[in-house]
């Protein structure tokens, strides 16, 4: 008697719940500013729809991928996942996203900018809201008033805002702030010296001359001309640009928005031009979306495509614009003059203009740890410009044959 | 009687199948995918291809570099853990003022999550404006350290770090410990005239070593393992990756590169390594017990 009342008590707890509502999941990795405007338009869609509740679970971008590949394996994960175009080739060559092109068509893209819709091996596996994700120059105009247009300019009007203010030796206000530690932060500069960090057969290119002047290049910002701090990581580099501590700040869209909320009279502008080459810097620019789990199925799966309708309407995409001023996928939006009058749109669609387009291929994902190694070996000291560009070459070239054993 | 017992065994059963969904099967599972070529090509359609990933850890020397790393870190985190948790505790355990409130502020790194320590030394830790930099140039006029650029420096401020989130375990296991120890003892030795260091050395410290001896081997395993200060003072292993224990090495190997049955074989490497000290220890400690 006892262990069937047992039984009926875990039983009891056991079961799922069926109120006739359809519970559907999404992670995501916006930015706060995003992110309350996605709990918003989520919230307004549940309430409209009633039968649909949507849960909206933030994750930090490295943890979502991790997060999404364990629960993947296991049969398990969110049915929609919003992220970097760059988790797109793992996910779908490991088949943990679904392709989209059953229930999208052309119909439904030509209203999109053709680079939000990213496709692998000839199939579509993410839809973007927007597009960029570019780092540009970030100026606070109360500091600077104009920006430099080159980099022997940067150097020139970075030593003369980098001050001591109060004599102390210690320096209070800085020219230029970046994570200059992290390699995605150190592309423009690899671009602007005319390198780029795959081939079209997806084979690493880091052992170039362009590397190595780049490397060079971004320790002497640090140590020859030291317009920028020692030791500055992400969250450095904006308390700095955040307190009015620093006149420039290289950055990308997620964060333009902080800057004006923290008070500061910033402008957009391109990050400059680099004298030795005559080179624009091509920040990596890659479309942000969504993409549907592969065991999603059923009811949930029914319904997180009529969602993922929604979330890329031209409605829900105007929400975001007005918030956060993201580069919308949708031409329409993109066309409204509401969108071209907003303040620092025209600068960073100028910057977008000169990015290149983030591969998608897994093998980024060595070539970034390569990368990582070698260029905070130049910056430490221990290797030579020359050396590291070799080393990220080879160890990126190790870890490909890793991967794909 | 026997109705009681089958009572018992169906009670405890919800937990067991929690612990064996949980805890059992994906140890099992893992085994399985360390004899696997499980990896981004492989991810659905692996095969067992024998002990090729184990042989793969062993001819890789970054691994035995890193290896050599983590026993540093773990054997610097324990020693520092017990020695300023065993001094602290033996201080707290006299009469002195404001007790209570010695007490509880010194519990407090524990009961901070270990992120927020984390970030907030890595932030402390910051080569211009963190506090350890300012206190050095500031009040013992020294050169500023490049805590955070420098493998050596990277390696001290996560050491430091996690040495200030461990001793107050160390602190209340060895307080606990203190308290059992029958006052007789002390008052026979000071009739003898020990000092305080003979009575710390002859009665404290062997009465203290059964106690401490299971936080010991938790504490090796937890630093063995406790990547996420790590991780987290060091973003990631910089400088240039050479802040890496084996936890954070495996993390690597698996969520970056996709190597999933490499690095099923590395976490077994490391929990038979775990195993292996444990039951020596063990083992050593009993003995010496015995004698």
């Amino acid at each position: 008697m006892r262990v069937l009342l047992l039984f009926a008590l875990l039983g009891v707890i056991g079961c799922a719940k069926d109120d006739g509502i359809t519970r559907i999941q999404l992670w995501h990795q916006m930015q706060p500013e995003d992110r309350a405007v996605l709990v918003r338009v989520v919230e307004a869609y549940d309430a409209k729809l009633g039968a649909v509740e949507v849960e909206v679970i933030y994750k930090e971008t490295e943890e979502l991928r991790s997060n999404y590949q364990s629960a993947a394996l296991a049969g398990l994960g969110p049915d929609l996942l919003y992220g970097p175009s760059d988790q797109v080739g793992p996910l779908a060559t490991m088949q943990f996203v679904r392709p989209l092109d059953e229930w999208f068509g052309k119909d439904d893209f030509s209203r999109l900018d053709e680079r939000a819709v990213v496709k692998f091996k000839g199939a579509t596996y993410q839809i973007a809201d927007r597009i960029g994700n570019h780092l540009a120059l970030v100026y606070n105009k109360k500091l600077l008033p104009t920006p430099p247009q080159t980099t022997d300019e940067l150097i020139r009007v970075g030593q003369e805002v980098t001050k001591d203010l109060n004599g102390d030796g210690v320096t209070d206000q800085w020219g230029l702030v970046w994570n200059f530690t992290e390699p995605f932060f150190f592309i423009p500069w690899f671009s602007g010296f005319g390198g780029w960090v795959l081939d079209d057969n997806a084979q690493p290119t880091l052992n170039t001359p362009a590397a190595a002047n780049a490397f060079r290049f971004v320790r002497s910002l640090r140590d020859e001309y030291k317009i920028v701090p020692p030791d500055c990581d992400y969250n450095t580099a904006d308390a700095l640009f955040k307190e009015g501590r620093a006149a420039m700040l290289i950055n990308g869209p997620w964060s333009w928005a902080g800057y004006g909320a923290a008070g500061i009279d910033y402008e957009l502008a391109r990050i400059p031009l680099v004298s030795s080459t005559g080179l624009w810097p091509a920040p990596m620019v890659s479309p942000l979306g969504y993409s549907i789990n592969v065991h999603s199925d059923g009811k949930e799966l029914a319904a997180t495509v009529e969602l993922l309708k929604y979330l890329l309407s031209d409605s829900v995409q105007q929400e975001f614009v007005e918030a956060t001023g993201i580069i919308p996928s949708s031409l329409a939006v993109r066309a409204e003059p509401s969108y071209v009058s907003r303040p620092h749109v025209a600068t960073s669609l100028s910057q977008f203009e000169t990015g290149k387009a983030m591969p998608i291929v897994p093998e980024l994902r060595a070539v970034w740890d390569a990368m990582r190694a070698s260029y905070q070996s130049v910056l430490g000291g221990y290797l030579s410009p020359e050396d590291a560009a070799a080393k990220m070459q080879r160890d990126a070239e190790l870890k490909i044959r890793e991967m794909n054993e | 009687m026997n109705s009681e017992r089958n009572f018992a065994l169906w009670m405890v059963a919800p937990a067991a199948v929690v612990v064996a969904l949980v805890v059992v099967w994906p140890f099992l599972y893992n085994i399985v995918l360390s004899f696997s070529n499980m990896s981004l090509l492989h991810i659905h359609d692996w095969e067992l291809i024998g002990p090729r990933q184990y042989e793969k850890v062993f001819s890789d020397t970054s691994f035995y570099v890193v290896f050599g790393k983590t026993m540093v870190w773990t054997v610097l985190n324990v020693f520092f853990h017990v020695t300023i948790g065993v001094a602290l505790a033996v201080i707290l355990h006299e009469n002195v003022p404001g007790k209570r409130l010695f007490r509880t502020l010194l519990i407090l790194p524990w009961a901070i999550p270990a992120v927020v320590t984390a970030l907030t030394w890595r932030g402390m830790f910051h080569y211009e404006y963190g506090a350890v930099n300012l206190i050095l140039t500031k009040v013992f006029a020294q050169t500023p350290i490049q805590w955070l650029n420098d493998p050596l420096g990277t390696f001290a401020a996560c050491v430091i770090t996690n040495v200030w989130l461990g001793f107050p375990f160390m602190m209340v296991v060895a307080l606990g410990g203190l308290q059992s120890i029958p006052k007789e003892l002390y008052e026979a030795a000071m009739i003898d005239g020990a000092s305080a260091w003979q009575r710390f050395k002859t009665i404290t410290l062997p009465m203290l070593v059964p106690v401490l001896m299971p936080a010991v081997i938790l504490g090796f395993v937890w630093t063995f393992n406790k990547v996420d200060i790590v991780w987290l003072v060091s973003n990631g292993g910089e400088p240039a990756d050479q802040t890496h224990i084996l936890v954070s090495y495996v993390y690597r190997a698996a969520f970056n590169l996709y190597r999933y049955g490499y690095a099923a074989a590395g976490s077994m490497i490391i929990f038979l390594l775990l195993v292996l000290f444990s039951v020596t220890f063990m083992r050593r400690m009993r003995a010496k017990q015995g004698a």
